[in-house]
């Protein structure tokens, strides 16, 4: 015969959790019932069986970024509507155009102020495609798939490439609109960091700007004679520096061969 | 928010998102639906962050545990009324889900299958004690601060919710 009053003890003991005197009492119990030995039996059995089988599953990487990327920008509020960073950024960039002027080059002067609104409209499309499924148009870690979504999308075709041998995944792609035109958005990412590279067709201005960092993200700017990159994460900037290192060589790479 | 303050949930909270994906992943059933209901529950977290008093590891995730099955219950409401998404009403029909289901999972012969579907298939109220006690390893009272019933209720959740995924397992529920 069963008994339900001690079969309810057993997941109670089974637990850890039947107080030590009642335990005892219990034990003697379970030795000489054979109903009540087989339940106990059972529910081990299914104890055994969800350990083994239930899948432990983790938090995604990407998960991790969204929900760190979410906090940052919940708790930033406060200091970004202060007025002050912002403004010592423009005055810097007014300063350094006074300076450009002073040196008669007031070409510079103008890029900067270019690249300073630009690089807000970066930061704040990097922010905006952390928050949920906002990251990928195309979501593949294979630069066959991530290159030929984007015909018929762009006047032009992005260099894409898979670093995941050195630690920089390929995630995705997607479109996106930077300084009034449609750029190419390839995501790439790193430990938990994701990066987003935007490129388009440039002027072939050249060379590498200084790297601007802000609200605890970094930006990195550069053109080739094709094309005109940007950068942004919240990784560390020296991974960063080198992340585009890689990239810059890829790319190089990539249009000697296609000449 | 200070900057410091910030570090400080993230390390106090953020050792714990895996355990919230986990549990909000079986509440949901669903992969892009626990992601948003753990990133909503974390940015909620930090709202309250000020009035959680805890500092221990196992006090933090069953803090944020707490959040994240909250979020995940008003989850289900939002779906629920939700008409062209309507779920169907667990507690009346698993039963028969099971029986019907039962055969087709067991000749597959896959038996981590049948424990995944078994487990989806209970009720959430089942569901929530299983994956806090088998998965997570919290205690009755973790349990029952979690879940906010008394710790009588726990016990006899778990003890009918293993009872259903042991009758799912062994194909019967008649014999046991």
């Amino acid at each position: 015969m069963s008994h339900p009053d001690v079969e309810a003890q057993v997941d109670v003991y089974l637990d850890g959790e039947l107080a030590a005197s009642e335990a005892v009492e219990l034990e003697a119990h379970l030795a000489g019932c054979a109903s009540c030995g087989r339940f106990r039996d059972d529910r081990l059995a299914l104890r055994r069986a969800i350990a083994a089988r239930m899948p432990r599953l983790e938090a995604p990487e990407l998960l991790r970024a969204r929900v760190r990327a979410a906090l940052r920008e919940a708790a930033a509020p406060a200091r970004a509507r202060r007025p002050s960073p912002f403004l010592a950024w423009r005055w810097l960039a007014f300063a350094a155009s006074l300076a450009a002027v002073a040196v008669g080059s007031w070409r510079l002067a103008v890029l900067r102020t270019e690249s300073a609104s630009l690089a807000d409209e970066v930061l704040a499309s990097h922010v905006r495609s952390l928050m949920p499924g906002h990251l990928n148009d195309v979501v593949s870690s294979d630069q066959h798939t991530v290159k030929p979504w984007f015909n018929g999308k762009l006047d032009f075709s992005p260099p894409v490439h898979d670093f995941s041998g050195r630690g920089y995944p390929l995630l995705g792609g997607r479109l996106d609109y930077l300084g009034g035109r449609p750029v190419a958005a390839l995501v790439y990412g790193r430990r938990q960091h994701v990066i987003n590279v935007f490129l388009w067709p440039g002027a072939g201005a050249g060379g590498m700007a200084p790297p601007v960092a802000r609200r605890g993200y970094h930006l990195l700017h550069w053109a080739t004679p094709d094309l005109d990159y940007w950068v942004a994460s919240d990784l560390g900037l020296a991974e960063l520096t080198d992340f585009a290192g890689l990239l810059r060589l890829g790319d190089s790479a990539a249009a000697a061969s296609e000449r | 928010m200070e900057p410091s303050e910030l570090e400080r949930f993230e390390a106090l909270v953020l050792p714990h998102l895996s355990a919230a994906y986990r549990l909000a992943r079986y509440l949901t059933r669903n992969d892009a639906d626990a992601e948003d209901v753990v990133q909503e529950a974390c940015l909620r977290a930090l709202k309250y962050f000020g009035g959680f008093r805890g500092d221990g590891a196992s006090q933090s995730r069953a803090w944020l545990l707490t959040i994240v099955r909250n979020m995940a219950h008003t989850w289900r409401g939002r779906r629920r009324a939700d008409a062209s998404t309507s779920e169907f009403d667990e507690t009346v029909h698993t039963q028969a889900m099971t029986d019907e289901h039962q055969d087709a999972l067991l000749s597959a012969g896959d038996a981590r299958e049948t424990l995944a579907h078994a487990l989806e298939r209970l009720p959430p109220d089942f569901r929530e004690v299983i994956v806090l006690r088998e998965i997570e390893g919290l205690s009755y009272k973790e349990i029952s601060e979690v879940v906010d019933v008394p710790v009588g209720t726990v016990m006899s959740r778990l003890s009918r919710a293993r009872q259903r995924l042991q009758d799912a397992l062994t194909g019967s529920g008649k014999e046991l």
